[in-house]
């Protein structure tokens, strides 16, 4: 993949009167990056109805690893993440321009169902949202609806596989049958965990995904999330600094940025090696932030 | 001027100790008074209810005057037995079609055993050539092949064509418990002042009466008020609910998610939506309108069943259950939809998120994880939407329910009536005995409502259970 095409470009807002500069690509030189890319976005930029909540993203997220994006309120970084997926096609008034690779596929090309596309791209959410159903059923559903062919056996078979991989199977194998809100709020995320696990994705989007939970709850996800690594790549949205720092691999910052009109854009500002971003970051805007002088 | 200390500004805003504790009494009082006035109108609710139940009940038993025109003690001594010992359901069957056999007449005697007979193996009233001849015709009469008439049925005949129990005066539940003898004073002063000109007041005997009873609810209408019962008009609001729910359940639950679920905003929609909330207020009589203009004119040759059973069916109009049904189905429609669209967006919208991140589509997502969640609610909705439409008269008179009926209603193309107009049309005779018939099938709808009601709870209950 050439990176560094299209520095100057421009992409046009709805109203074709606003011209977005393209800021130069601030992500890291590629050369390093050996491990190859799972999903790349090429200058996307996302409105709800007129408004352009973030600007011209372009990112490279690498296999197999946990890439972070940080940032203050209202930068986008969410609206980034669940454009990954296309799961702001769900918001009425959302619109993506740009695009978003998904191993060299633009998954906004026509043509394009936005259904395969989150059958391999799950989300797990900020707040646990298990189903009202029974754990079993929570897991098993996911992999209903997507043409799971074995029979009750090689379903049992897969919850329990979801379940030892989100960590929950020992506190919950007694009680499959009970409902997914008689759990914990931690042990309900795994349990979203596990649900997104089922289906098999390629890459799992976490949205926040400890901000609801205690810190004990949200030590075990972070560890869960190390342990996803070695088979999925994980893309997180964490307002939590330390949190970016102790789990990913690599690190996307996003700031709000006023532009001429007044309109808050969240752009991408700096995206690094994690330990590089927290150390010795490019811009100054990530070490005010970084060293918490705002956000 | 120096700038005042913003605290000690906002701090004056404030009643000093004195006020707050003045003000304090008075706050404590209106709250006390509002208690007070919330309470009272509940009381009068409580009342309007209580008073609702009073009447009807009252009408609905008490002491009746009624004159035999054969007495059944005189009929069991005839026949040998002892009155003080044995009435006159203690005779044998035989000696019941011989009370018949002697008191009806032959034609009357002829319908009777052609609408059942009366033995397996013997006729009583029809000869064995005529009979033969009958039910070797086109349309043989029901006798012909249903099961012959057993004690019980021989025994309401024999009450209604030998006894002929006549209600001359009915008193009401409270009256005839509080004053028992001011009743037959009336019915003796009734005499007195020339009324009840065939009977002497020696033939009259007071005795309580149930107008409902189960005899009343399993008994077809008649002209007769002591005999007259409700069987068909029950049988006929079931058909209705059942017509009603099969068509306003799918379609409104089916628009409710269209509009929820899929519909994206639209002035189109808008206006839809704005079109439903106003038909929900809309008179039930201009549904009945509809009703006969569509449903029963046009769409006759499908009310009326003939495209189905090619011009056999038992209407030979369109003004059927079907007709009626779908009437009610259209009036409760737009409550239907209106419920179960709060019922659907009451679902958290992170569920509908969380079925759609797994790669499951829209419907999978609505069918499997949104519909049972919101089902309490929409079932909720539809049951007291379809309780009030099996109270509605208007539409249904419009749409030709029919006022004397006494064959049961056999399916959705059957001409039929319903409690409501039952009640209606009994409230509109002048003998008294009316007003009690029509207090007692009044209970049989509010426990028919109640039924509903109680099967609401039941499955919201069933399926809240399910969803946890």
């Amino acid at each position: 993949m050439t990176n560094e095409t299209s520095t100057e470009e421009t992409v046009t807002s709805p109203a074709g009167d606003v011209p977005v500069p393209r800021i130069e690509r601030a992500a890291s030189s590629p050369a390093v990056n050996s491990v190859p890319n799972v999903i790349e976005t090429r200058g996307m930029s996302v409105f709800y109805g007129d408004f352009l909540a973030v600007a011209d993203v372009s990112l490279d997220f690498a296999k197999n690893q946990i890439s972070a994006l940080i940032g203050p309120s209202g930068c986008g970084k969410s609206t980034v993440l669940r454009s990954l997926n296309r799961m702001n096609d769900l918001v009425p008034t959302a619109r993506t321009v740009g695009e978003v690779h998904y191993h060299g596929e633009n998954i906004y090309a026509e043509g394009i169902d936005p259904v395969r596309v989150r059958r391999t791209i799950g989300m797990v959410f900020q707040k646990p949202n298990p189903f009202p159903k029974s754990i079993h059923d929570n897991i098993a559903w996911g992999a209903k609806v997507n043409g799971f062919k074995g029979n009750k056996t090689d379903m049992e078979g897969l919850v329990e596989e979801a379940l030892r991989a989100a960590a929950l199977w020992d506190e919950v194998k007694d009680k499959l049958a009970d409902s997914g809100y008689s759990l914990s709020g931690g042990q309900q995320q795994r349990l979203c965990i596990a649900r997104a696990i089922a289906t098999k994705p390629d890459v799992i989007l976490m949205d926040e995904p400890c901000s609801s939970l205690d810190p004990i709850a949200t030590l075990r996800i972070e560890e869960l999330m190390l342990e996803l690594k070695e088979n999925y790549s994980i893309i997180i949205v964490t307002h939590n600094m330390q949190q970016a720092a102790r789990v990913s691999d690599k690190t996307a910052f996003f700031n709000v940025k006023l532009d001429d009109t007044g309109m808050r854009t969240g752009r991408l500002v700096e995206y690094s090696p994690t330990d590089q971003l927290f150390t010795s970051p490019r811009e100054k805007d990530t070490e005010d932030y970084i060293t918490g002088r705002f956000g | 001027m120096s700038v005042q200390a913003p605290e000690r500004r906002r701090a004056d805003f404030f009643p000093t100790e004195e006020e707050y504790t003045g003000h304090l009494g008075w706050r404590s009082r209106k709250a006390t008074w509002f208690q007070g006035f919330c309470m009272a109108m509940l009381t009068i609710a409580v009342i309007a209810l209580v008073t609702l139940l009073y009447t009807i009940i009252n009408d609905s038993f008490g002491l009746v005057a009624i004159v035999n025109q054969n007495q059944p003690e005189d009929i069991v001594a005839d026949l040998g037995y002892d009155p003080e010992t044995t009435g006159l359901n203690g005779i044998t069957f035989d000696e019941m079609v011989g009370l018949l056999e002697a008191n009806v007449s032959s034609g009357v005697g002829r319908r009777l055993e052609r609408e059942q007979r009366f033995y397996e193996n013997r006729l009583v009233f029809e000869s064995d050539q005529v009979w033969a001849e009958i039910c070797a015709s086109e349309e043989p009469p029901s006798g012909c092949t249903a099961a012959p008439r057993d004690q019980a049925n021989v025994f309401a005949l024999v009450q209604e064509r030998v006894v002929q129990p006549d209600v001359i005066a009915s008193n009401q539940l409270v009256h005839s418990l509080l004053d028992p003898g001011g009743f037959e004073d009336e019915v003796a002063s009734g005499f007195e002042a020339g009324r009840f000109q065939e009977y002497t007041f020696e033939q009259v005997e007071f005795e309580w009466r149930a107008w409902f009873s189960p005899t009343f609810l399993l008994s077809p209408a008649s002209a007769t008020p002591e005999i007259a019962g409700i069987r068909t008009a029950i049988l006929g609001s079931m058909w209705l609910v059942i017509i009603t729910v099969l068509f306003a359940v799918p379609v409104g639950v089916g628009a409710a998610i269209y509009l929820v679920e899929f519909a994206r905003p639209s002035r189109f929609n808008n206006l839809i939506q704005t079109n439903i909330n106003n038909l929900a207020g809309v008179p039930s009589i201009i549904y009945g309108m509809l009703g006969l203009a569509i449903l029963v004119r046009v769409l006759e040759p499908i009310t009326s069943g003939d495209i189905f059973t090619g011009g056999t069916s038992p209407s030979d109009n369109g003004r059927t259950i079907l007709s009626a049904g779908m009437t009610l189905g259209l009036l409760t429609l737009p409550v239907v939809i209106i419920s179960s669209q709060e019922a659907l967006k009451a679902v958290p919208d992170s569920l509908r998120q969380a079925g759609m991140a797994l790669g499951a589509t829209k419907w999978q997502t609505v069918r499997s994880q949104i519909l049972p969640v919101a089902m309490p609610g929409v079932l909720t909705g539809t049951i007291l939407a379809v309780a009030r439409a099996v109270g509605e008269t208007a539409p249904l008179i419009l749409v030709g329910a029919a006022s004397f009926i006494t064959v049961d209603p056999s399916g959705p193309f059957s001409k039929f009536t319903a409690l409501p107009i039952q009640i209606f049309q009994w409230t509109s005779f002048p003998q008294e005995e009316f007003r009690n018939l029509a207090a007692a099938a009044s209970i049989a709808l509010l426990l028919l409502l109640l039924t509903l009601n109680a099967a609401a709870v039941i499955l919201r209950n069933r399926f809240s259970r399910r969803v946890e």
